[in-house]
């Protein structure tokens, strides 16, 4: 078996997967404009077209829907497709008379069309109690329940702006949802438990270095080599459970949802920036956790209403203050905005620019 | 060099397997490890990447992940550890 | 506990209906077929009713020879879900640019179908095809599988993760270097970075064509490289006079939205002052037919995003201000080695390097790894007069120095 066994092979060339209009004109397309919601085209030097259809995904898919996409793509666009870095689907045609058609077929497979320009895109996350140890709230579900009730602003109601919204179930942030203008953040509350037998699983040492406030301490327990915890301390950040499982933090009665806002990775107009809080705890309200799909909603449907042109979320609050985002939204300021971590003092106001 | 990547390789298994179940080595750890035991003459980054790779492809030691990745001997597979 | 065809997915069923396509309709669709697919959902609806996940570190499994590419997971009701004990994902690199054809796809579905639940992510956060659920038996037949089909496996753990790209030239115009040629390329020039974690951490690369970011590098990537040009804008007045008449107010959505001012639109011609250009791309996005990029294209490299854990979440900071990227990118790939060196011996278990670049200071960080420090690394010169001057003169150090010249 060594002898035939292939390693360090890196991914297929991806130059073998694109369609022929891509390759004679790669680097030399001239401008693209968007025809309608989740169509657009890309019209090359040589005056060749490609049209672009997106479409939305739940990211977890079965084999069996993905040889149907390969099915459309066989029909449609001679075998070719690819996937956006938001988990949207996007068929590359060249003949716009096939567009109608594509679009159909794709809506009676359930996958709306859109997420191009001003739109709510999908939201990128993570993979909650489907499959994660660390996850302070499921995903999947909370990502089906906020797209389902903002649908219309995926498939064309008209924005001020791009909004991009992203769901990680921990603080772990596989999603990188920290840069996002709604991030949906699960977080946990209560310490971490000790399990019996920790010295076993875990090396001490590692244990106390791994946590970011010192919180941790050597102790022991029955004669026994263990740790204990400052709970006072103790930021939920799970880095310990990370490094070692026998200090679980997931917790049904305290683990929920944060909600921040404002952040983006583009540099269009403003730098980007990470996003803030807006709201420091809802409910695990399995299984459409209603709380957070209104507050979503609410910020979603203030910024609509009161932003100008372009503006992202971020834009717009910094146009108009904090205090009267959170007269706007409804939402109620908390002790839990202010930071006290490392750089905290960095966001305290020190002017009296205020609107009163 | 006069230390060959097969030398290396027995050391770092050694050490390995010493501290199996007490200390777990990354990469670097044993890297510094063995440049602190042939001197830098003898042993550079390079020479201790081929002979971890000779323990790996063997399956005398194995990568292990507890928050960071580690470089263990082989263990009984098991949902308790 | 529930078990579909007995006590159903009465929560879960909740999440089939409203328009946006579900992902239990997926599951359910694999659980048709595979038995693994079958528990899953019966774990995951006494998840939503308990409240909580039930799956459990696994940090032990793998493919023979490498130290990524395999997230070991076990349910912790074992004995209750027999058939998701083990339930292993494997990440296996995604073509660059996320393009595929149909046959490379059906392809992947017919390994998954024959090894493991047929459950997959399109795609995982950094990028990869997430196969998501399969036995330790299996890993390495599904391993030869894919590699017999020219994949191979993503990174995780302290190794380099597969580095992703926009879709750049292949289809946007914005695009300032080749992102996919590039991605492509670091991929398979650090192959063993990828597959034999020897980091103190992860380490991402993720390449942006323009400073739109479509893949988020700044926030995202150890290392963002992000296009950008230093010439002029490419101006054709007759579109933008031709975006007005389309119902564009110029003056308003354009000029005033310039973070820099150097825009100008008098209702005939619009004038760029170039050198105040930050290259923000906010009036190319609103006038895609009218202007464009320069032609001088390459980009700004940056370095040290991640996510909170551990001492707080890090936006990329700028490291070379402009560059070209041009294959065989020699100059690039030393500058990584030199930062992959000194991390290697500096950092810490679970110190990503923008958290190490913190801790030794920016100053001493560029010296180690041989770079010039520059006005563009800083969003401003420090404010705290605390400076760390490393040497200093004792009586009679002049005249040695000038004896010594």
């Amino acid at each position: 078996m060594a002898t035939e066994r292939r390693t360090d092979i890196g991914p297929p060339n991806y130059q073998n997967f694109l369609p022929s209009v891509i390759k004679k004109n790669y680097g030399k397309w001239k401008y693209h404009e968007i025809l309608r919601p989740g169509v657009m085209v890309h019209v090359a030097e040589s005056g060749d077209k490609l049209f672009t259809v997106r479409a939305g995904s739940p990211r977890l898919m079965s084999i069996h829907r993905i040889r149907k996409f390969a099915d459309l793509a066989d029909k449609y666009c001679d075998g070719h497709l690819r996937f956006t870095s938001r988990n949207n689907v996007e068929f590359l045609l060249t003949d716009d008379s096939k567009i109608d058609a594509l679009i159909a077929d794709l809506k009676e497979l359930g996958h709306p069309v859109g997420g191009i320009g001003n739109a709510i895109s999908n939201i990128v996350h993570t993979q909650g109690w489907v499959h994660c140890h660390s996850a302070a709230t499921d995903a999947s579900g909370i990502v089906k329940a906020v797209m389902d009730d903002l649908h219309e602003y995926f498939t064309g109601k008209e924005m001020p702006g791009k909004l991009r919204i992203a769901l990680a179930c921990c603080l772990n942030m596989c999603g990188a949802v920290h840069c996002s203008d709604i991030a949906i953040l699960g977080i946990h509350r209560r310490p971490p438990r000790i399990l019996g037998g920790l010295n076993k699983v875990c090396e001490i040492p590692n244990v106390i270095a791994s946590c970011p406030t010192a919180a941790i301490r050597p102790a022991t327990v029955e004669g026994q080599a263990t740790v204990e915890i400052d709970e006072e301390n103790c930021m939920f950040c799970a880095n310990c459970f990370s490094v070692c499982p026998a200090l679980p933090m997931a917790d049904a009665l305290n683990d929920g949802v944060s909600i921040w806002v404002g952040g983006k990775v583009s540099n269009a107009r403003s730098e980007p920036t990470f996003s803030k809080l807006a709201i420091p705890f809802l409910p695990n309200n399995p299984p459409r956790w209603p709380e957070v799909v209104e507050a979503v909603r609410n910020i979603v449907e203030v910024w609509h209403k009161n932003a100008r042109n372009f503006e992202r979320m971020g834009e717009f609050i910094n146009r108009i203050g904090w205090p009267r985002f959170f007269k706007l939204t409804g939402i109620e300021f908390q002790k839990e905005h202010i930071d006290d971590f490392k750089y905290a003092g960095l966001s305290y106001k020190r002017s009296v620019q205020l609107r009163h | 060099m006069a230390v060959t990547k097969e030398e290396v390789a027995e050391a770092i298994y050694e050490i390995v397997k010493e501290y199996q179940g007490k200390k777990k080595f990354k990469a670097s750890d044993l890297t510094k490890a063995m440049i602190q035991k042939y001197g830098e003459a003898e042993v550079d980054k390079k020479l201790c990447k081929a002979a971890i790779r000779i323990l790996m492809d063997s399956g005398r030691c194995v990568y292990t992940y507890f928050g960071g990745s580690f470089i263990e001997l082989p263990p009984e597979e098991g949902v308790e550890r | 506990m529930a078990e579909p065809g007995k006590n159903g997915t009465p929560m879960l069923d909740e999440l089939e209906k409203g328009p946006w396509p579900s992902f239990v309709t997926q599951i359910k669709e694999a659980a048709e077929k595979n038995k693994m697919s079958k528990a899953l959902l019966s774990l995951l609806e006494r998840s939503y009713h308990e409240r909580i996940g039930h799956w459990k570190h696994g940090g032990i499994v793998g493919v023979m020879g490498y130290g990524g590419g395999v997230i070991g997971r076990y349910s912790d009701l074992p004995e209750e879900y027999p058939d998701i004990a083990h339930f292993h994902t494997l990440r296996v690199n995604m073509p660059t640019g996320w393009f595929y054809t149909s046959d490379a796809l059906r392809t992947i579905c017919d390994i998954w179908e024959r090894h493991g639940s047929g459950l997959t992510n399109m795609h995982g956060s950094t990028g990869d095809i997430i196969l998501l659920g399969t036995t330790t038996d299996e890993l390495e037949p599904t391993f030869a599988e894919l590699t017999a089909n020219d994949f191979d496996l993503g990174g995780s753990g302290s190794d380099m993760r597969t580095p992703s790209a926009c879709v750049g030239p292949a289809r946007c115009e914005w695009a300032c270097y080749d992102t996919l040629a590039l991605a492509y390329d670091l991929t398979q020039t650090f192959q063993d970075e990828l597959h034999r974690p020897a980091f103190p951490y992860k380490f991402k690369f993720k390449c942006a064509g323009c400073p739109n970011d479509c893949v988020a590098s700044i926030a995202r990537a150890d290392m963002s490289i992000i296009g950008t040009w230093r010439d002029e804008i490419q101006i054709d007045q007759k579109e933008v006079k031709a975006a007005e008449e389309a119902g564009l107010n110029i003056q308003r959505d354009v000029c005033n939205l310039c973070p820099t001012k150097c825009i100008e639109w008098d209702g005939k011609k619009l004038e760029i002052d170039d050198e105040n250009c930050v290259k923000c791309m906010h009036c190319i996005n609103t006038m895609p037919k009218a202007l464009r990029p320069g032609k001088d294209r390459g980009a700004t490299i940056l370095l040290g995003a991640k996510a909170p854990i551990v001492e707080g979440a890090l936006l990329s900071s700028v490291l070379v201000p402009f560059t070209k990227i041009e294959p065989p990118y020699e100059e690039l790939k030393d500058m990584v080695e030199r930062i992959w060196d000194f991390w290697s011996e500096h950092g810490k278990n679970r110190e990503r390097v923008g958290e190490l670049m913190q801790r030794v200071g920016l100053g001493n960080f560029l010296e180690a790894i041989e770079v010039e420090p520059t006005p563009e690394m800083l969003a401003h010169p420090r404010e705290n007069p605390y400076v760390f001057y490393e040497e200093y003169y004792e009586e009679g150090d002049e005249e040695e120095e000038e004896e010594e010249e």
